[in-house]
């Protein structure tokens, strides 16, 4: 566009204020998907973290789940754009709060289905009470995090899932803090499920992250994506995984296959999927207005005062 | 006729029971009472005291000099009897020992008994409370009774009056707003509202959640209203300072917010039980760059109740921040009030909610798809529609009481304060020669302050803080720099015999 035309588009805008009422559109032939063009690298598994989230919301639509009713939360950070090509509501939140931030949503309107997208260095550093205590809480929400095992966006920092030893600009001499284990940190603070996926296998990704939408409680999505620019050390190591039989397992057992892969680059086999699922009382169920709600389809606008 | 009572010993030997009984019968009797409360961050031992203050007139301070001193322990006496007028009296506990945990209640008795309330006006207030409404209270009650003899000779009045604290009137000027959700997490002197909102969820339909921290809370506090809830976040200062990336969110993504902020001694944990007006400066700009807000300070529980739901309805007409600014001492202390607050605005969701249709609200920059530009163009028009927003937010607080005129509406001397100072400022001025210019909206704020300046010969600034943050602020506004000061930064409010001393030395 011409400046002159963007100025003449700028003049007949009218200001946001009172606000909040926006265009919104798919591209077309694509549906769930922006009219915004992707700013990831090229090659980057986000676009297909993407694919999978955008086709999981679509088969739960062909299922009956009206379109209108997700809803998202992102942080700050590369996974964070998938709130500009994901055509859902939601808030496009503060780096390290989207966790919060859904179970906000969640709260405002029981009966979303509320994901929350995040990264790595947004969960599991600057998040890392919000995440905890989401386990504990139990809000019917799934916390989906694109952990790339670096901060990208600032061009390649150390975060808490980086492996010994990563150099980086920040971290001349070499990481040498132990890297968390976010699966086992997860079961330990109570989460009711808790999976890992592969982010280039789009048709399993797609599979979870369905499941774990339509689990009652609190849903964590551990998604291994590689950062083709900047930790390279970590790429490529689908021969690593293998898929977990689909069962139920006690926790014990579920904790042993989370130290399977301790997120040091050694020589052990990576599982995926479902570590573990068992239902509790999800934030929903426990408080009486909010089971209300839920219960009768209402929302609080709808509730006599 | 006015008196002061102070009541001190222990923390957890039941002060606010001697406090709160006797000044509900003395209400029922048709007195004023205005109630302070100063204790240390202690949760049994220390020192706690109350001041009751009493009077056949509206009051809203208590005094430094007092007339009776109810002596739960030894060091109430050995600090307090300096502050003894000549002719006051010491009501010990001693005599009461026999009467175990009741012994709070048998001093009660006892000052009943030298003010000269009935008997069965005592008893029926004991009765009242399910805690005391038992044998051994009741006779504890009759015990301290007979001990004294009447002496202030208060007489029935015939005033309708309620008793409420500035926590309670916020809970009642958010539940006035039909609010949906309360989020905070503890911390001194916001707690009030926690609790009292939380102990009357069920009953008004509503939600009360304690999160892990003030980050969370500001944050879920935008995620609800923004799928729909009415939605208000409380702390204090330090909480406050947690929140200020969320506010700035607020402002970028204009979800209605409504925060309250009760203040206490700062910086730091500073004195965490103590009262100031510190935190203005950041009510008024914390959060990183520039975008519009609204701040108000009620200074008493009538306000509170009425500023709370002005406050929601703002955030929510123009999708904007606003901050319920108060203190430790309007929070805590009780007010006697014989008014009743006007009638509540109606606040209206119409904004697009995300179960309707595609909602999209960020953090950054948004074209007119909802989605992320960096593009200079909306930049501008972004920025520009964010000050549109506030000359908006101004002409519609301009239909609101901004600021209040008190005192003689003639005199030349002009007494500037807000917030807390209110109570101690009117008691203090009573019928002498004095205008008192109470500023309610921080921001915006009203064209009249600097009226009433320019029409005054005398400009006298009353604070509880340490730099005189609203005199700052005025300076900013209206160029015009007040010299006289009052600041008090111990802690502890103004009590108006003193403050009456301090204003006439300006004049």
């Amino acid at each position: 566009m011409s400046n002159k035309n963007k100025l003449r588009k700028v003049a007949s805008r009218k200001p946001r204020f009172p606000g909040l009422k926006y265009k919104t559109k798919d591209k077309p032939g694509v549906s769930l998907r922006t009219i915004q063009n992707s700013s990831w690298c090229p090659g980057c598994p986000d676009h297909m973290i993407l694919e999978s989230s955008r086709r999981a919301i679509l088969s739960l639509i062909e299922q009956g789940h009206k379109k209108e009713n997700f809803a998202m939360s992102a942080g700050v950070g590369c996974h964070g754009k998938i709130f500009d090509y994901l055509n859902i509501s939601g808030i496009y939140g503060l780096h390290g709060r989207t966790i919060p931030t859904a179970i906000g949503i969640k709260l405002g309107n029981p009966n979303l289905n509320v994901l929350a997208f995040a990264g790595d260095g947004d969960t599991y550093s600057e998040g890392m009470a919000h995440f905890i205590h989401a386990c504990r809480f139990n809000p019917d929400i799934t916390l989906i995090v694109h952990d790339n095992r670096s901060f990208s966006l600032t061009t390649g920092q150390a975060t808490p899932t980086s492996q010994l030893g990563f150099k980086t600009k920040a971290e001349p001499l070499g990481e040498f803090n132990q890297p968390i284990n976010p699966i086992h940190l997860a079961l330990s603070a109570g989460a009711s499920f808790v999976a890992r996926c592969n982010a280039r296998d789009i048709v399993h990704t797609q599979k979870i992250i369905e499941q774990a939408i339509k689990h009652e409680g609190f849903s964590f999505v551990e998604i291994l994506q590689d950062c083709i620019v900047f930790n390279l050390d970590i790429n490529n190591e689908d021969d690593k995984m293998y898929k977990l039989l689909d069962k139920k397992r006690t926790m014990k057992q579920a904790l042993k296959y989370s130290q399977e892969f301790n997120y040091n680059n050694e020589k052990n086999k990576i599982p995926l999927g479902i570590f573990y699922q068992k239902h509790r009382n999800s934030l929903n169920e426990e408080w009486p207005i909010l089971n209300k709600l839920a219960k009768s389809k209402k929302t609080w606008g709808d509730l006599k005062k | 006729m006015r008196l002061n009572i102070l009541i001190g010993g222990k923390a957890g030997q039941g002060i606010n029971k001697v406090s709160t009984i006797v000044s509900k019968t003395l209400i029922n009797q048709g007195y004023f009472t205005f109630n302070y409360r100063d204790y240390p961050s202690i949760i049994r031992g220390g020192h706690n005291f109350n001041v009751l203050s009493v009077s056949d007139k509206p009051i809203s301070s208590h005094e430094s000099k007092v007339d009776i001193i109810i002596a739960i322990d030894e060091l109430t006496k050995q600090i307090h009897e300096i502050q003894l007028k000549k002719d006051g009296v010491i009501i010990d506990y001693k005599p009461f020992l026999n009467e175990g945990r009741n012994l709070n209640i048998a001093l009660s008795g006892a000052l009943a008994s030298i003010l000269g309330i009935p008997e069965k006006a005592l008893l029926a207030e004991i009765k009242n409370n399910p805690k005391t409404n038992n044998a051994q209270s009741l006779q504890a009650a009759k015990v301290g009774y007979k001990s004294q003899s009447d002496k202030y000779n208060l007489k029935k009045l015939n005033n309708n009056l309620s008793i409420m604290s500035g926590s309670q009137a916020v809970a009642i000027g958010a539940i006035n707003s039909k609010i949906d959700l309360y989020i905070a997490y503890p911390m001194t002197p916001a707690t009030g509202v926690l609790h009292e909102l939380a102990a009357k969820q069920i009953e008004n339909k509503m939600m009360v959640f304690q999160p892990e921290g003030e980050i969370a809370a500001v944050n879920m506090g935008l995620g609800a209203s923004f799928s729909g809830a009415r939605t208000m976040v409380g702390t204090s200062g330090g909480g406050f300072d947690l929140m200020a990336e969320g506010l700035s969110l607020q402002g970028i993504s204009e979800i209605p917010l409504t925060v309250y902020l009760a203040s206490r001694v700062g910086p730091g944990t500073g004195l965490p039980t103590y009262n100031m007006q510190g935190d203005l400066d950041i009510a008024l700009r914390s959060g990183h760059g520039e975008f519009p807000r609204v701040v108000a300070s009620p200074g008493d529980p009538l306000e509170s109740i009425e500023i709370t739901n002005e406050l929601m309805f703002l955030a929510e007409k123009f999708k904007t921040l606003s901050i319920i600014l108060t203190d430790k001492h309007v929070a805590e202390s009780e007010f006697s009030t014989s008014q009743k607050p006007k009638k509540p605005l109606k606040i209206n969701i119409t904004r697009s909610l995300p179960h309707k249709t595609i909602v999209k609200s960020s953090s950054y920059d948004q074209d007119d798809y909802g989605l992320t530009t960096e593009d200079a163009m909306y930049a501008t028009i972004n920025a520009e529609a964010r000050l549109e927003k506030y000359e908006e937010i101004k002409k519609a607080c301009n239909s609101l009481e901004m600021t209040k005129l008190h005192g003689k509406t003639n005199s030349k001397n002009l007494i500037i304060g807000w917030g807390s100072t209110k109570g101690a400022i009117l008691d203090a001025i009573g019928g002498e020669d004095f205008k008192f210019l109470q500023v309610l909206y921080l921001k915006p704020m009203s064209k009249i302050i600097k009226q009433e300046m320019q029409k005054a010969k005398n400009i006298i600034l009353v604070e509880s803080n340490l730099t005189g943050q609203l005199g700052r602020l005025i300076r900013e506004k209206t160029g015009i720099s007040i010299k006289k000061r009052i600041l008090k930064y111990d802690g502890r409010p103004f009590t108006s015999d003193e403050l009456n001393k301090q204003l006439k030395k300006y004049v």
